[in-house]
């Protein structure tokens, strides 16, 4: 090496030359870019490993002839990977989400990947984002239009594949809670045409059962998406009875589930909600039934406590005061009675002696007593002479006595 | 009580046993009451006896029935 060279070389570009590390912090400070942080790359897997640490190992390159081609590194970390819904495979079609890093030890550059979707599935999600924006504005999944479970429902509609764990499972919860009539509508849960099933199957059930459970167990995304497609949550909101779901698992959030009335997290707690518990039921009935018969007794008490108000007011002493009271009453009365009655015969009395008299006074025999005789023809007293002829036979009435005679004759004295 | 064999249909719960549990309230609301005479309340509580026994009956002897619908409806 010429050592007296390199003054030279400083000289000519003007510039100190830079070590590796130095070069690398440049590039990593440049791939700090925003553009290049928390980006979607869609590409096809290729060199695919699965590290024995659980690390994954691949690029993602662009299909394509010429220079459109393209491939970049790729690292999923293990506690990423965890999360992985497939299994990655050579070819396989994804959206990665990551940020670009450079790997200095390796003088690579790299994508750190994040999360991975199948490109279809990627598809989907945006789809299920552009429906839940649209039936969000078409009120779909407001609180108001949420309804009240029926207090005690009388038939169970059930919207599930009739094969499989969910039916099995509600069919015991309800069983051994509050034995009902359960209405399977079953229904294919997953696969291309299964939205058009299922929403048949609610719309089926209509008029036929009290409440509706739409459930299905877990699985993945793409096993759910039937619940997210408009034709199951138009079905679940044009439902007359309440609907509750039971979709999946409970980090497994599809629009029927914000559709629905309520959400339960599996089928065997919408089972729960639905139906009350009868052990709860007997026992509240057994309340009722003590509540009863506290009634009654206290209506009873009440009685023998009007009994005893009663008796005590019917007490002989009192009854006795009651009978002297009226005793005297009567005493009084007779008294009055007998007063007025005497009183009233005395003036009676006077009134008829003062008639008496009257009477005297007018007695014609006192007339005849003093000597004058009073004559009768036929029964009339002869008042005139004009009543009168000789030869009548009259009777002339004496004090003490009377005679029978014969007119000798008759002397007007005066023409009255 | 003779035996009422409760075919088991949900309606019956639903119409039945909801009303009687409601009458049931009422009638111990009656008996409470002071103004209801000694022998109605007596009268009240053999008939509240009698819905209490006929909801047990249908809560204990309550069968699960199943339909399935068809699918080509």
């Amino acid at each position: 090496m010429d050592w007296f060279n390199r003054p030279e070389i400083i000289v000519v570009t003007g510039k100190v030359p830079l070590r590796v590390s130095e070069l690398s912090v440049i590039i990593e400070g440049l791939l700090d870019s925003p553009l290049l942080q928390d980006i979607l790359v869609r590409g096809e897997v290729t060199n695919y490993t699965h590290h024995a640490r659980g690390h994954r190992y691949f690029s993602l390159s662009e299909k394509g002839g010429g220079n459109t081609s393209a491939i970049i590194k790729c690292v999923m970390w293990r506690s990423d990977a965890e999360r992985l819904s497939f299994n990655p495979t050579e070819g396989m079609e994804i959206i990665a989400t990551g940020t670009v890093r450079a790997y200095a030890p390796h003088g690579s550059y790299q994508l750190q990947v994040k999360e991975m979707r199948k490109a279809g599935l990627g598809e989907k999600f945006l789809l299920v984002e552009q429906w839940k924006s649209e039936l969000l504005a078409q009120g779909c999944f407001s609180l108001e239009r949420k309804r009240m479970l029926p207090l005690y429902p009388a038939r169970i509609g059930v919207v599930t594949s009739e094969t499989g764990a969910v039916i099995h499972d509600i069919r015991t919860v309800v069983a051994r809670r509050y034995p009902l009539e359960i209405v399977i509508s079953p229904t294919a849960v997953q696969g291309e045409d299964a939205h058009r099933e299922i929403a048949c199957a609610i719309t089926r059930l209509a008029g036929k059962v009290d409440v509706v459970i739409v459930a299905r167990g877990g699985g993945s995304f793409e096993d759910l998406f039937p619940f997210n497609h408009p034709d199951v949550v138009r079905a679940i909101v044009a439902c007359p009875v309440p609907v509750i779901s039971a979709i999946g698992h409970e980090v497994d959030v599809t629009l029927s589930d914000l559709a629905a009335d309520l959400r339960a997290a599996t089928p065997s707690a919408a089972a729960e909600l639905i139906v009350p518990d009868r052990m709860v039921l007997i026992a509240r009935l057994k309340e009722l039934q003590s509540l009863m018969s506290a009634a009654l007794q206290g209506r009873v008490a009440g009685a023998w406590e009007e009994i005893a108000e009663m008796r005590d007011r019917l007490r002989p002493q009192r009854f006795r005061r009651k009978l002297e009271e009226r005793a005297h009453n009567i005493v009084d009365l007779s008294d009055r009675l007998e007063r007025a009655f005497s009183n009233r015969i005395g003036r009676e009395k006077l009134i008829l002696a003062e008639m008496k008299t009257a009477l005297d006074s007018r007695n014609p025999r006192a007339v005849l007593a003093r000597g004058y005789c009073v004559a009768e023809k036929g029964g009339a007293i002869v008042r005139r002479t004009a009543a009168i002829e000789q030869g009548d036979s009259i009777k002339i009435r004496f004090y003490d006595g009377s005679s029978q005679v014969i007119v000798e004759r008759v002397d007007h004295e005066r023409d009255l | 009580m003779a035996a009422v064999r409760l075919s088991w249909s949900g309606l019956i719960m639903k119409e039945t046993y909801e009303t009687k549990v409601e009458q049931l309230k009422q009638i111990i609301e009656k008996i409470e009451d002071g103004t209801t005479g000694l022998d109605e309340s007596m009268k009240l509580y053999e008939q509240g006896a009698v819905l209490v026994k006929q909801c047990e009956l249908m809560l204990t002897e309550a069968e699960l029935k199943i339909t399935t619908l068809s699918r080509d409806a």
